[in-house]
């Protein structure tokens, strides 16, 4: 029986102060972990799986000729998914996506895209987690639910925390949610706004021109009265330290980027009167290293395209959904995501209709319809690798398990040798 | 086909239906202006990942004029036109995504529909839609600047979601049903709307004008709480603007014309020099 120190490769916290204890391959306990976490590492069991080519069981071999004869062939294939693996395999993706010409897009399309471009128009007023816990007053959670979603934020990061500036705690923070209904994150805040869905960007137009001193006709925006936005404003203003913490209920919900943008813009013109940040909640453990990746290799985050030789970027052109939706990719080679349980129905059911290999650590519903499925060992419980919390902070994870199976990086490597041996 | 030649245009059909996007920059005038019909079937085109010739997808009739006219369904066919300066490109059928996109002078007309970013961050010249066109019409592109500069589209059908994002100049007509976000970020420029609008209009604009006829729009969405009511007029440049776009044949009704018009500033969260013009009947 041995303990050992592990980071979880769930949600964008990335929780690095994971304790487990292994027996004979087995995991025993797992300490400090929320409970995902916990059954993420003891429910790990990934002996039963083989590679498989149109459902029927294959060698390793088999299987990567076969995802290299489809890649051959394809004109506009697509490489999609990167963000729950490690970046050294997400760095592997890129190249691979640039030799043969294709697409290449993380899970960003469905997520935290808009976020990246509002960020690119008016700019990202950010702050690591650590400065959160060390100096944050005031909270706002706004269309996320941390309790649920990113179940240690709270007690590690963003509320109940000590920090070096803020030795009160729960008791020095004043914590806000702006929700379409009271989420359990509603109900461990000061303050709940309940916001009409879809109506977010007025909200957000209303507390920019609040907080210039605008006099408005309204007495309501969104479902929120006037009064309470200006008691926000004046809050917002006389903090010492503000951050906006915001999801999906933000980014997926009419308006997108826009609404991002609005966003930024508040935090932007707050900043002239204290301290005032913003970030996102990644989902995916390692979306935002997708995004880190991709630009460090290319210059783009996401929905980039090779057809030419040199990287394309544009959303709404070369993201999953759209080439999906529009019938555009002859080819799809998806890995450490689950796209067809993901996305629309609308952009998934095209996948049956071309040839797609998926590379995952478990049969996930996607692998099923695959035509050439590769297990890959899990990154963050059988090898280790760097990944980015959603603050933009790189993580080590660290190897728990053995596994049997290759992995992403070694597999995407014998794809492409096998491209390039032509 | 006889006679294409003596009426100087050349003709492009597809020879395939293709099931994968082409990105065919190189049809635009100014590249075919000079060439000979051999040079201009050898221009490079991809189709997907492979690079191709242009006669390997497309029956070409004609050569060396600025006068193109493409038959059947381009739909898939991205970039054409893009940054052409003179001439005259008329599609007869659906064109894909960049149509005149950064293109500085010239005519484009499609007969079909139009998809994204259709005439985005262009320069000037007339770009003519007889179907709907889908988002980002005249609009710019991520992380640009500015959206078209100089320049006017016309379209027939509707469009999609922020047509005319950060435009700088030039005017955008519409006369079916508009996206949301319309003029969204707006930094001048004029956008007439006839028909029913989305959501947020002229929201973030800095300067310029917005016109919403409203017509058959029983519901028409209520404006940004950011924009102030001014007052009723009946504003002279739009007078102008209207009997122009007559002039070229565009359909504006007379009471337009006469009419008197609800005026709007904003997005005061912005400039607030905006404004947004609504057709009082």
């Amino acid at each position: 029986m041995e303990t050992i120190s592990a980071t979880c490769p769930f949600c964008g916290c990335l929780c690095d102060d994971i304790q487990i204890v292994v027996e004979n391959g087995k995991v025993l306990e797992v300490k400090n972990g929320c409970s995902i976490s916990k059954t993420l590492f003891t429910h790990h069991d990934p002996d039963d799986l083989v590679p498989q080519i149109e459902g029927k069981k294959a060698s390793l071999e088999e299987a990567l000729d076969r995802a290299a004869s489809i890649i051959r062939q394809a004109r506009f294939p697509l490489v999609f998914g990167l963000s729950m693996t490690s970046c050294e395999a997400q760095r592997k993706a890129v190249e691979l996506a640039e030799f043969i010409g294709g697409n290449i897009d993380s899970t960003s399309t469905f997520c935290h895209g808009p976020t990246t471009l509002a960020m690119q128009s008016v700019g990202e007023p950010t702050c690591t987690l650590g400065e959160i816990k060390n100096r944050a007053d005031l909270v706002v959670f706004w269309g996320c639910n941390p309790v649920e979603a990113h179940p240690r934020h709270i007690a590690r990061y963003s509320v109940s925390p000590k920090g070096l500036f803020n030795p009160a705690g729960r008791r020095g923070r004043t914590v806000v949610t702006v929700d379409v209904r009271a989420t359990p994150t509603a109900r461990v805040s000061d303050i709940f706004l309940q916001i009409q869905p879809h109506k977010d960007y007025e909200v957000f137009e209303v507390l920019r021109a609040l907080l210039k001193g605008k006099d408005l006709r309204i007495d309501s925006v969104g479902g929120i009265p006037l009064d309470a936005l200006k008691d926000l404003v004046n809050k917002m203003k006389s903090c010492k330290f503000g951050i906006i913490l915001f999801g999906m209920g933000l980014t997926m919900t009419r308006g997108r980027h826009l609404n991002i943008e609005a966003a930024i813009s508040l935090v932007r013109d707050l900043n002239q009167f204290t301290k005032f940040l913003i970030i996102p909640m990644r989902g995916h453990y390692n979306v935002t290293g997708a995004d880190a990746v991709l630009t460090w290799q290319t210059g783009y985050p996401y929905a980039l395209n090779f057809s030419r030789g040199y990287p394309q970027y544009n959303p709404g052109e070369f993201t999953t959904v759209d080439l999906l939706r529009r019938k555009e990719v002859d080819a799809a080679l998806i890995l450490a995501s689950d796209p067809m349980a993901s996305l629309p129905r609308q952009a998934s059911s095209y996948l049956e209709e071309i040839p797609f290999v998926v590379l995952d650590c478990r049969k996930s519903y996607s692998a099923s319809f695959a035509t050439v499925f590769i297990p890959v060992a899990a990154s963050g419980v059988s090898i280790s690798g760097t990944a980015y919390r959603m603050d933009g902070v790189p993580v080590l994870l660290k190897k728990v398990l053995d596994s049997p199976h290759p992995t992403d990086e070694q597999v995407l490597d014998g794809i492409l040798k096998r491209l390039r041996q032509r | 086909m006889s006679g294409v030649g003596e009426m100087n245009e050349i003709l492009l059909r597809p020879k395939v239906e293709f099931d994968v996007p082409v990105e065919a920059e190189v049809i635009s005038p100014d590249l075919f202006a000079e060439k000979s019909h051999e040079e201009i079937g050898s221009l490079p085109v991809f189709l997907g990942n492979r690079k191709m010739c242009l006669k390997d997808l497309f029956e070409i009739e004609g050569q060396s004029s600025t006068n193109i006219v493409l038959e059947g369904d381009f739909s898939r066919v991205k970039k054409i036109g893009y940054g052409m300066s003179r001439g005259k490109i008329h599609i007869k059928g659906n064109v894909g995504m960049h149509t005149g996109a950064t293109m500085k002078g010239g005519e484009i007309i499609v007969e079909g529909d139009a998809m994204d970013w259709l005439g985005a961050e262009m320069n000037g010249g007339l770009i003519w839609v007889k179907g709907s066109v889908g988002h980002f019409a005249g609009a710019s592109y991520w992380g640009s600047k500015h959206g078209m500069n100089r320049g006017m589209i016309l379209i027939e059908g509707n469009t999609g979601n922020e047509v005319g994002k950060k435009m700088r100049r030039g005017t955008i007509a519409i006369k079916g049903k508009t996206g949301d976000f319309l003029g969204v970020g707006m930094i001048g420029g004029t956008i007439l709307a006839f028909s029913e609008t989305g959501e947020r209009p002229g929201a973030e604009m800095k300067r310029g004008s917005i016109v919403l006829f409203l017509e058959n729009c029983t519901n028409p969405p209520p404006l940004l709480p950011t924009f102030t009511y001014n007052c009723t007029y009946s504003p002279t440049f739009l007078r102008v603007y209207l009997k122009t776009l007559r002039k070229l044949g565009f359909p504006v009704k007379e009471e337009y014309i006469s009419g008197k018009y609800r005026r709007y500033n904003g997005d005061i969260v912005e400039l607030g020099k905006g404004e947004i013009l609504i057709y009082e009947p």
